[in-house]
């Protein structure tokens, strides 16, 4: 974004613009104000509205007299006042009589300088706080306005719609993000430099069915429109008129709405568009212009949300999460031996009962609770290795699950190394679980802290194998000890009776000379396929649920 | 050649003025000369002999601006005058404030060797 003031300045001197019929007033105020700034001159009013327009953004304040031929002094400030491009010019009225102050104050200009000029540090004060008024504020301009579509930024924005509920505390509000459906391909099939144009058309067509006078408008984060504005109940409508303005230009940009009616004002400004927000991203993928409404499911799902996240430092201090077992076995033998197991958390909440993982798990990846969850569960785990250990003289390896985003903390391999030293385990007894996905975003770095926790001697198993990520090019240079089949893989292939896939999986296995582990095997029919060929351990409720270590004891045994 | 003791004796705000002009006062007593060719002293006297009272004004105010600028008090005095009596477009006689704009205008331009 260029500086507009910084325009201003040529060769260190900003320039003032003096328009008077009269050669003495202006050469007076040349003689007076030379030193300081460069000054142009007109002599009628016509001259000087000529020499604006060509000079706009340079011309840091306008002299004025009110009396000149041609164009009078009052006829060219409300012309320029009314020109965007130039209204932003201030302007000082130069007069001789206090009746027309008041008109020229009222028709725009900053101050006034009577005639007889007064003395030059008077005049020049005068002058110098006009022109750094007029900066200040096209600097708040520059920052509050977004330069590509000339809405109001982010906190600006906020800022604005805080002041105006104060004002009108009774106004039923409506809090909406709308945005262009799949921005990504829109970016790519018309590019910056188009997306851009769009970007302001669709302002413009926003602006046009949310008027300035009861809504607030805002561009956030590239692709989205924030609008708040009194409640009604034609939002569709509003959003279609946009979309068929856009389409008729461009054509294939869809645009979504996401609507929080009626605004809670109990509640934060930016938390009242994060509701909007979620409501618009249930909108993601749809090929539609469509509106969505942030209702009582969003919201249910959010206190659950804050309530799982406000009672997690209790859940962890009382021992609420509990590591379960689930057994695996060789089946490479005649008979079925317990290998080892998988440990998986659950949480049993004094209140909510038992909760499933799918439901704590992906919102503390994404609030960056899972570190602490993790270093619990690992803790648990090699405590109870150790524990088994010392009481049947025997090695059950666990493995367990490193999520994703602990593959981005350099730190990871030390909280294990530290957890199985201070247990007192073999490294080789805690096995890792690394989801396939997780090779694939970003891989070379994940490799390398693949290959990392390999050499200090962590046993890998990539876990979710056919998941459809990997491909067979990268796959053979995957540092893992072991390739554990996706479940759903399984059960599909199961479903469609396509047993050559499941032969093809295992076939790579082979290939990579690691054993292969499936789970989620259900059912004799699925345990005796893999087996036969040649699936080295099973997991899966055909054998054993998850369960609490008590009873995986007597496995052990 | 004008001194500012000249101007100073015709009655001009001379400290006023030339303080106005960042203490220059060679400028100042080359700019005096400038509103001897003035065109709206011929305007004023013009529009009053047409009864044109609006324009009559209007010369009268630019003049007023330009001698009140100058300090150049005893031709300013009149301008003033009737630049008042102007404004409220009375129908007064006007000619003794044109005699003594003439008269005051005739006294400096002597001074300038006019």
């Amino acid at each position: 974004m260029e500086n507009t003031v910084v325009t201003f300045v040529e060769e260190g001197k900003r320039t003032i613009l003096v328009a008077d019929d009269e050669y003495i007033n202006r050469e007076i105020l040349n003689e007076m104000l030379k030193d300081d700034y460069n000054i142009l001159k007109a002599e009628d009013g016509e001259q000087a509205y000529e020499i604006i327009k060509s000079k706009s953004t340079t011309i840091s304040l306008i002299l004025l007299d009110l009396i000149m031929p041609r164009m009078g002094g009052l006829e060219l400030l409300s012309t320029i006042k009314n020109q965007s491009e130039l209204a932003s010019i201030p302007v000082i009225v130069l007069t001789t009589d206090q009746e027309s102050e008041v008109i020229s104050l009222n028709t725009g200009a900053s101050d006034f300088i009577p005639k007889p000029y007064p003395q030059p540090d008077v005049v020049k004060a005068r002058i110098k706080r006009a022109i750094e008024l007029s900066e200040e504020r096209q600097i708040i301009s520059d920052t509050q306005n977004d330069t590509m579509t000339g809405l109001f930024t982010g906190e600006y924005f906020y800022g604005y719609s805080e002041v105006f509920d104060k004002y009108h505390p009774d106004v039923q509000m409506d809090a909406i993000v709308l945005g262009i459906n799949n921005f990504q391909v829109v970016h790519e099939r018309y590019g910056k430099h188009k997306c851009i144009k769009i970007l302001h058309f669709i302002a413009v067509e926003i602006r046009k069915q949310y008027p300035d006078n009861e809504c607030i408008l805002c561009h956030k984060d590239v692709d989205l429109f924030f609008i708040y504005c009194h409640h009604c109940n034609d939002h569709e409508n509003k959003l279609q008129a946009i979309a068929d303005a856009v389409d008729l230009v461009y054509s294939g940009v869809r645009l979504e709405m996401g609507i929080y009616a009626c605004v809670d004002k109990n509640i934060d400004i930016s938390k009242r568009f994060v509701r909007a927000r979620l409501a618009y991203d249930k909108l993601q993928g749809n090929f539609r212009n469509e509106t969505a409404y942030f209702d009582d499911e969003i919201l249910n799902k959010i206190l659950f949300e804050e309530r799982l996240c406000d009672d997690f430092a209790t859940a962890i201090k009382d021992k609420q999460f509990k590591v379960f077992f689930q057994p695996k076995f060789d089946v490479t033998g005649d008979e079925p031996q317990i290998a080892g197991a998988e440990a998986l958390v659950r949480w049993f909440h004094p209140e909510l009962n038992l909760i499933s993982p799918g439901k704590f798990i992906p919102l503390f990846e994404n609030n960056g609770l899972i570190y602490k969850l993790d270093d619990y569960i690992w803790k648990c785990t090699a405590a109870q290795i150790k524990e088994w250990k010392d009481k049947y003289h025997k090695i059950v390896p666990v493995s367990v699950n490193i999520s994703r985003v602990e593959m981005y903390d350099p730190n990871l391999s030390n909280r294990l190394t530290k957890i199985v030293e201070e247990c007192g385990i073999d490294i080789t007894d805690l096995h890792l679980e690394i989801t396939e996905s997780a090779y694939v975003s970003d891989s070379n770095m994940i490799i390398e802290r693949v290959e990392d926790l390999r050499k200090k001697g962590f046993y890998i198993e990539m876990d979710d194998f056919g998941a459809g990520y990997s491909s067979l090019n990268m796959i053979g240079e995957l540092p893992i000890d072991a390739l554990k089949l996706d479940m759903l893989f399984l059960r599909n292939a199961f479903n469609k009776r396509n047993m050559k896939i499941i032969d093809i999986v295992l076939e790579i296995a082979r290939c990579l000379e690691v054993p292969a582990i499936a789970e989620g095997v259900e059912t004799e029919e699925q345990y005796l396929k893999l087996k036969e060929s040649g699936c080295s351990m099973i997991q899966g409720y055909y054998f054993s649920k998850p369960i609490p270590c008590e009873e995986f004891e007597k496995y052990i045994q | 050649m004008a001194t500012i003791e000249d101007l100073k004796r015709y009655g001009a705000d001379t400290d006023v003025a030339v303080s106005r002009l960042m203490g220059n006062e060679d400028f100042y007593l080359r700019l005096i000369p400038k509103v001897f060719d003035d065109r709206s002293f011929d305007l004023l006297y013009e529009s009053i002999d047409n009864r044109d009272l609006t324009k009559a004004f209007e010369a009268a105010h630019s003049l007023k601006g330009v001698l009140g600028n100058l300090e150049l008090t005893p031709l300013l005095k009149p301008v003033i005058e009737i630049t008042e009596l102007l404004r409220s477009k009375q129908d007064a006689d006007y000619s003794v404030y044109i005699e003594e704009i003439k008269k005051q205008k005739d006294i400096l331009e002597k001074i300038f060797d006019r």
